[in-house]
């Protein structure tokens, strides 16, 4: 045998050994996700969503993640999407409707499970293989309670319009604080420059849509709000540190709790059109009295007796 | 002569003793007439608000009465029935549930009620939900979660449990997800506007109020269920009460929007006059206490 081949056999059997080695030692399921973007809110949905799946199959399957967090454009939802459907991934998971959509438009064969996605219309995904959960805030009690928190008369609402469920909050709050005789002032956040336009920004308050962009650069956002003594109502949950006042939410631990248990019904064969989707409509209230210290405003004691949390 | 001496004087010391002794029985009136009322108040939403609106009446009534009248918050709805048996309370401004308690356990006297600023001394329990969910009637509420206001109230639990009873729904843990006391009216309202309940009971009163203030209210929920009408609040008072106290109140009462004070502090007090109250009034809280006792009963177990 020429000294070539005989360096060269070893190297074989070890790659061959490699690529059609025991079964048990290649993921049985893979899961490919995409978050709409890299924000805390999707991020700890998904860590619920991996603990609750495995608790649910994690004893009988083994599972493999393909996470992707995208960059929030459209070019990188779709991006994201294409790549885990060319890995032939067994399931895909989307957080946010960003991503649902891209997911969506591949007209891809395998199922999906969306979560975290603002008053999702689930009939019009009916027959699509998928389903899925998200949650409904109520922005008329984020007009309501600002109303009484401060007395105001426009509104600044950033939103993002890459975003089109972020676009279609400004539209929705837009009316409902047109009823209130409040005048809205559009904040469009598509890039890291866009926050620049608060120094600016005529508005007494301002409201966070769920949007990823905007919450990309939430830091920097609070910091321009609070230096012009601007309060900020949000419908994600915040850091107890954070300069937000007010949240009213949907925590994201039930969102991924129920998403996994849909991932595992999906993957021990029941069609995702099988399992009804879900609408999350209990949220939380809370006030960050620091924070409404910091800006002069006393909440009323009838308002803090309503919050589910209060930060002091 | 000095023994006679020492008799009279002793008489008359006696005889003084008795006068001095009597005197003030004499002097004071027949019956049990305090030098104070005391009065209870159920608390509403915004406590601050209703002290400011009953001061402005405790002060007319103590000037015409000419003694001193004190109103209290009682600290929750119902409490008013345990501060009557420990005769801490002369009278109290009870809800429908708590006064038809009131008449029946404690044999108290209903005296007046206020009359709305729109004219009317009524409300009725609404059951209601937000106008975007997906509930239409008590086929959708099972695994739900609802928002009761206090146990203590007919519009925001008596009612509401008749009409659960009614739709075949007699088991609040088995039925609902979830079901909790908000503490007032205005919370259990906030709650469903909120999402932080799928279903809420409050009284009509304070959900047009809350609507008047913000129109996008009655957009937004969907009222389920109507309660009867009855009268809102009701003065009851102790019926040891001295009776020309009573009386006097009474009529201080009935014709205070006739004079401009009178006016004055009923403005402040938000009701344009007082109305005599009957017992008979709440026959229609009494029907509903009787059609849920069965699940009265086992709440009660529960506590």
């Amino acid at each position: 045998m020429p000294i070539f081949a005989k360096l060269m056999l070893p190297i074989l059997l070890v790659v061959s050994w490699a690529l059609t080695g025991p079964a048990e030692l290649c993921a049985a399921v893979r899961i490919g996700v995409v978050m709409t973007g890299d924000i805390p809110y999707y991020s700890e949905m998904h860590e619920t969503f991996v603990a609750e799946l495995s608790r649910q199959i994690g004893a009988t399957e083994k599972v493999e993640f393909l996470v992707q967090k995208p960059f929030p454009n459209s070019i990188s939802w779709s991006n994201a999407a294409r790549k885990l459907i060319a890995f032939d991934v067994d399931l895909l998971v989307t957080y946010g409707w960003p991503a649902t959509a891209a997911v969506l438009h591949e007209k891809s064969a395998i199922p999906l499970v969306y979560a975290g996605v603002h008053a999702p219309n689930h009939a019009a995904l009916a027959g699509r293989n998928a389903t899925g959960c998200g949650f409904k805030v109520p922005l008329s009690s984020i007009v309501r309670y600002l109303k009484n928190l401060k007395s105001f008369q426009t509104l600044g609402v950033l939103f993002s319009s890459v975003e089109e469920d972020s676009v279609r909050q400004y539209e929705t709050i837009k009316v409902l604080a047109a009823r209130q005789g409040i005048q809205t002032q559009k904040i469009d956040i598509r890039s890291r420059f866009d926050p620049e336009q608060l120094k600016a920004i005529p508005a007494d308050a301002v409201f966070i849509a769920a949007s990823s962009l905007a919450h990309l650069w939430i830091e920097e956002i609070l910091a321009l709000l609070s230096e012009q003594q601007i309060p900020a109502a949000d419908i994600l949950p915040h850091a107890v540190e954070s300069e937000v006042l007010m949240t009213l939410s949907q925590p994201p631990q039930p969102q991924g709790e129920m998403a996994a248990g849909m991932a595992a019904q999906i993957l021990n064969g029941v069609a995702p059109g099988k399992i009804a989707p879900h609408t999350f409509r209990e949220t939380e209230l809370v006030f960050n009295l620091e924070v409404a210290r910091r800006l002069g405003i006393n909440v009323p004691i009838h308002l803090l007796i309503e919050a589910t949390r209060v930060i002091e | 002569m000095k023994s006679w001496r020492l008799s009279c004087l002793v008489r008359g010391l006696a005889v003084g003793l008795l006068l001095w002794g009597l005197l003030p029985a004499a002097l004071a009136p027949a019956t049990d007439q305090p030098h104070e009322l005391l009065v209870g108040i159920e608390p509403e939403h915004n406590i601050f608000d209703q002290m400011e609106r009953y001061r402005h009446l405790a002060d007319y009534l103590a000037g015409q009465l000419q003694i001193k009248v004190r109103f209290t918050i009682m600290s929750r709805y119902g409490e008013g029935i345990k501060r009557f048996k420990a005769r801490k309370l002369d009278g109290a401004f009870l809800t429908p549930y708590p006064t038809n308690k009131a008449l029946q356990e404690l044999d108290l006297e209903p005296l007046v009620h206020p009359v709305g600023l729109d004219g009317d001394l009524t409300s009725q329990g609404y059951i209601f939900v937000r106008q975007d969910s997906a509930i239409r009637g008590a086929d959708d509420m099972y695994g739900k979660s609802i928002v009761f206001v206090d146990p203590a109230t007919m519009e925001g639990y008596l009612f509401p449990l008749a009409y659960l009873l009614r739709h075949g729904m007699d088991d609040l843990s088995r039925d609902f997800s979830r079901f909790y006391f908000a503490g007032s009216h205005a919370s259990a309202i906030l709650a469903v506007l909120d999402g932080r309940a799928d279903i809420g009971a409050a009284k009509s009163t304070v959900f047009n109020r809350l609507a008047d203030e913000d129109n996008s209210i009655r957009q937004e929920l969907f009222i389920l269920g109507r309660s009867p009408a009855v009268p809102e609040i009701t003065l009851c008072l102790r019926k040891e009460l001295d009776a020309t106290l009573r009386s006097r109140l009474t009529t201080i009462l009935l014709t205070m929007d006739q004079n401009s004070q009178g006016q004055m502090a009923l403005k402040r007090f938000k009701a344009l006059r007082f109305v005599k109250a009957m017992a008979a009034e709440f026959s229609k809280v009494a029907a509903l206490e009787e059609e849920v006792r069965p699940l009265l009963k086992e709440a009660g177990k529960r506590e």
